[in-house]
């Protein structure tokens, strides 16, 4: 007899740079998953699109010799969350398993969390969400439709998770490593997006996947200085021509 | 009231006539707006803290294309046809889990397709009773083209709230104990079935002919629950 742990694990997730191809699929799947509102080039003229991990591009160099650089940006997910203390309604906590969550019945749309997020990941409904007539039925039934007015943002595809532990306790198992896949990761073509258990006392008998490559020489987090401590790990780019990069690969 | 009717019965006209005749009504209608006024009060907090009060049609109940009768399926005891008034009926005392048989397993209860009603009804049940009619002409057993049942939610949560029937079901057959409003002797078994553990939120449902919600499914029961059995309590658990 088992019933569901809560508060166990500690997510997180590996962000191998040097895999991605900047293809976008993760933006797709992110969009389609978890019900994210359809986005106009209006919206994105007026900053307003809506993308709960983007893919963002950087020219490096100069013509002719010119590379680009593509780097998925989610929600950190900050152990010391800049937006989480300034919410007056506690619509946004942290919750016992290390994630930063959005309750969406409790915003009241201030979009005080949206102004303290150094990543800007977080997303207002600035409209209703509408979906055309032949979209209707492909929305996701364990996603909430966020209605206007209120914040959102990456959920760590918490659908899948409480799915994930749900199903393993009814099969009286342990959850294993890798068994909860989130959208992103489970659309990239190139592996670069690993999801997983990355507290240190629930990876010492058998180190998870993504457990494993957080102790990696390449591992970075993004906006260090700030000390929001995410639970976001890059991988650095592996690049030989680069000055100062990252050697040994 | 004594002093009303002095003041219209008063003979020395210093007060105007339409005044006097307009204090009455004035007086009556000041009670009314009063009484309408605690009506509504009462509706909404009776309303906001559980089942509103069953006027003007909040009696919970819905009504079902198929006057389908829970009484006769799962019922225990004599029960009356509503396809045929006059008539009654032996309960068939049938498990919850034969028709809605995603229960033990998904998120949803679900609602048997036809195919599930006409493996029985294309024999049983006599050709006169007009609520039969309607399911045989659905499932597609006369002449008529087949047509989809539309059967309307009688349970209905908030769409911020992701309710999953399996861990509960799961939960509570292996503690018995902490089902409620549950048939007498449920409460001691060591395990119980699955069907035994819907009374909990559902009610009797054996018992109703129409059926209506009984428990206000509000979130302070469920966290109240949650709380009693040390299940997370935390907002993703069902906000996500």
């Amino acid at each position: 007899m088992t019933t569901e742990v809560f508060g166990k694990h500690k997510w997180g997730m590996v962000v191998d740079v040097d895999r991605c191809t900047g293809c976008q699929a993760c933006v797709l799947a992110c969009q389609v998953e978890n019900n994210v509102p359809l986005n106009t080039q209006e919206r994105y003229e007026r900053a307003r699109g809506m993308a709960w991990i983007r893919v963002e591009r950087y020219w490096e160099g100069e013509f002719p010799d010119v590379k680009a650089r593509f780097i998925p940006i989610l929600c950190q997910h900050c152990e010391n969350a800049p937006c989480e203390p300034v919410c007056p309604v506690f619509a946004t906590y942290h919750n016992p398993e290390g994630m930063n969550v959005q309750i969406y019945n409790r915003c009241v749309g201030t979009r005080y969390c949206a102004n303290g997020c150094p990543y800007i990941v977080r997303f207002f409904n600035y409209w209703e969400p509408v979906w055309p007539e032949s979209f209707r039925n492909h929305l996701n039934p364990d996603v909430t439709v966020r209605s206007r007015g209120i914040m959102e943002k990456c959920s760590f595809c918490m659908q899948r998770i409480r799915r994930g532990v749900r199903n393993a306790a009814k099969e009286n198992r342990e959850l294993e490593d890798g068994e909860i896949q989130t959208a992103c990761q489970q659309a990239c073509p190139t592996d670069a997006l690993v999801f997983g258990d990355i507290d240190p006392d629930n990876n010492r008998t058998n180190p998870g996947r993504a457990y494993s490559m957080i102790n990696d020489d390449r591992a970075y987090t993004l906006l260090p200085r700030l000390n929001t401590d995410p639970n976001v790990i890059y991988l650095a780019k592996v690049d030989p021509d680069r000055e100062g990069g990252a050697g040994g690969h | 009231m004594a002093s009303l009717l002095e003041f219209i019965k008063e003979k020395h006209r210093t007060t105007p006539l339409w005044i006097k005749a307009l204090a009455p009504v004035l007086l009556l209608g000041g009670l009314a707006v009063f009484a309408v006024t605690g009506a509504v009060t009462a509706f909404v907090i009776t309303a906001w803290l559980g089942q509103p009060i069953p006027v003007l049609g909040f009696d919970q109940t819905v009504k079902q294309p198929i006057a389908f009768p829970h009484t006769i399926h799962a019922g225990t005891g004599l029960f009356p046809s509503t396809g045929l008034p006059g008539q009654f009926i032996d309960g068939l005392e049938m498990d919850c889990t034969f028709c809605h048989r995603t229960v033990t397993s998904q998120a949803n209860a679900g609602v048997p397709p036809v195919a599930l009603c006409s493996y029985c009804h294309k024999v049983i049940g006599p050709e006169e009773n007009p609520e039969l009619a309607k399911l045989r002409k659905a499932a597609g057993l006369t002449e008529e083209d087949p047509s989809p049942i539309n059967w309307k939610r009688v349970h209905r949560l908030p769409d911020h709230v992701r309710f999953v029937h399996e861990p509960h079901i799961r939960y509570l057959t292996q503690h018995p104990s902490e089902i409620r409003n549950a048939a007498p002797g449920v409460n001691q078994l060591s395990e119980a079935l699955p069907s035994q553990v819907c009374s909990t939120c559902h009610g009797d449902v054996a018992s109703m002919l129409e059926v209506k919600q009984v428990e206000a499914l509000k979130m302070g029961q469920c966290v109240d629950c949650h709380r009693e059995n040390e299940a997370p309590t935390d907002c993703t658990v069902c906000h996500h």
